[in-house]
């Protein structure tokens, strides 16, 4: 193959890519008119651009199913998101029920302060089509449970969980149910409401179809997150104390509006196309793209039997090869871009004993095609071949 | 499992050490030098030899002699493009050609420092 040859990318699960142009268009024409900050200062200009934020606000409220746009807080992405929130929730010997399907943006913050002597976890396991069974939550709650937290699809297998029966059990304990919609939100309607989640975390960057550096949390009503960082907020300036006011409580600093900018179009843009037409027109890739592996003999495929459930994500090895081997054999020689490695989730790869090269992970977006899978299928027998 | 397993994937906390050629080298926990400098011919032919690697063939040695130079001029271990365009070898050509592959193998035996990125 040319190197010449245009990229074929399949690590949307990572960053969705290309951007839509009308995001990039708009971002450039809005941030070249308002791009001043927000909020601050007494100038029209300055007013227009907090107005502009707080549209945003209402419009992710929306989007998510919230009840209050200012309970909508601005981060840089899900992992920042998921720090404010779990350093503001936890109090001194509670307890936190996750899953070991978690991102490491769940596991670091959880695992240090554990380290730290602040509290205990429990991480519920998955079964071997990689989901979590509600029960096992259920079983974990313990009276000084703070909150439970999970990932709604897997960023390794892309299984989707169970986190409606989970909400269930969660309201019946009295505990919240927080989510990590990373891996869904933007292909998979997600409503805080009809799910029992009391926040979601979220990151513009993939499938709503923003820019990185942009993320959030949308926060139910009544759940209270303490500050854990500090500094101007534009409001309740004469005071050494942070504002208790949401959303500035968790927004320490100038925001990121160019990102919010994007995040907004990347938003209109998801819906525009419709969440489930892509969803759709991704699975059926997936599933072209499995149904391939399953012929190629040395090829294992991770919890793909029944795709009915999940996001466009496939996780595969190539036997007796290294997986960082395989996705640069992929780049090198066939210009396609894979995710190879533990992508973050080392319980997930422990427990799948792909530990510790991992596997090579395919995450088909909106823009790729069923020629892509085909010249992927091309390559990957290929690579088999010639061993 | 201890600590839910999250403990065993700390980097950093078992090196080893052994006396090569008179001089003290030190590898990480995957086999790896932390000193590109203390590489040697005689190195990678010892650690060719834990690979089930007897001899480093003419080719082995372009790839080896490919990776250091690139690093040292560069500061960085080539892009995937780079490596295939400077060996002159498809990447599948080199992943087979060392038993541990291409980043546990060749690289390794290069004495490359690990690359952690990624994962």
């Amino acid at each position: 193959m040319s190197h010449d040859a245009q990229i074929i990318y399949l690590d949307n699960a990572a960053t969705t890519f290309p951007k839509p142009h009308e995001v990039l268009s708009e971002m450039q024409e809005v941030y070249g008119r308002l791009g001043v900050s927000p909020g601050r200062g007494t100038y029209d200009l300055a007013a227009q651009a907090e107005e502009t934020v707080s549209q945003v606000r209402s419009q992710i409220c929306e989007f998510f199913g919230g009840d209050d746009p200012e309970r909508v807080i601005f981060a840089y992405n899900a992992t920042d998101a998921l720090n404010t929130l779990i350093l503001g929730l936890v109090t001194p010997r509670c307890h936190v029920v996750s899953s070991r399907l978690e991102h490491n943006s769940v596991l670091r913050p959880l695992h240090h302060l554990r380290r730290e002597g602040m509290f205990s976890y429990d991480l519920v396991p998955f079964d071997g089509q990689g989901f979590i069974n509600p029960h096992d939550v259920a079983g974990s709650i313990r009276p000084e449970t703070k909150m439970v937290i999970l990932t709604h699809a897997s960023n390794v297998l892309g299984t989707i969980q169970p986190v409606e029966e989970v909400g269930i059990i969660c309201r019946d304990h009295g505990v919240p149910l927080i989510l990590d919609v990373t891996q869904s939100a933007g292909v998979f309607p997600i409503n805080m409401k009809s799910l029992g989640a009391d926040a979601v975390a979220f990151t513009g960057h993939k499938a709503l179809m923003g820019p990185t550096g942009i993320g959030g949390l949308v926060l139910r009503r009544g759940l209270d997150i303490r500050p854990t960082r500090f500094g101007g907020t534009g409001i309740d300036s004469s005071s050494l104390l942070q504002t208790d006011t949401y959303p500035h409580r968790l927004e320490a600093g100038t925001i990121n509006l160019l990102g919010i900018i994007g995040l907004s179009t990347g938003i209109r843009y998801v819906i525009k196309h419709g969440m489930e037409n892509t969803y759709q027109n991704e699975m059926t890739l997936l599933r072209r793209l499995r149904d391939g592996l399953a012929e190629l003999q040395p090829v294992h495929v991770y919890c793909g039997d029944n795709l009915d459930n999940h996001v466009a994500v496939l996780l595969c090895n190539i036997e007796g090869m290294d997986a960082r081997d395989l996705g640069d054999i992929l780049d090198g020689d066939f210009h396609i871009a894979a995710r190879s490695g533990l992508h973050c989730a080392p319980l997930v790869h422990l427990d799948l004993g792909t530990s510790p090269s991992g596997g090579v992970r395919f995450s088909p977006g909106p823009f790729n095609t069923s020629r892509d899978i085909d010249v992927v299928l091309d390559a990957m027998r290929e690579i088999v071949m010639s061993r | 499992m201890g600590m839910n397993g999250l403990d065993s994937v700390q980097p950093g906390s078992m090196y080893t050490v052994q006396i090569v050629d008179g001089r003290e080298v030190t590898f990480d926990e995957e086999g790896f030098l932390l000193d590109p400098d203390l590489w040697n011919e005689r190195l990678a032919e010892m650690l060719a030899l834990e690979d089930g690697l007897p001899e480093l063939s003419t080719i082995h040695w372009h790839v080896i002699s490919f990776l250091r130079e690139y690093y040292f001029a560069n500061g960085k271990a080539p892009l995937n493009s780079e490596l295939r365009k400077g060996t002159g070898l498809s990447l599948s050509e080199i992943e087979a050609g060392f038993p541990r592959g291409i980043r546990q193998g060749a690289r390794r035996l290069a004495g490359l420092p690990n690359p952690r990125g990624c994962a």
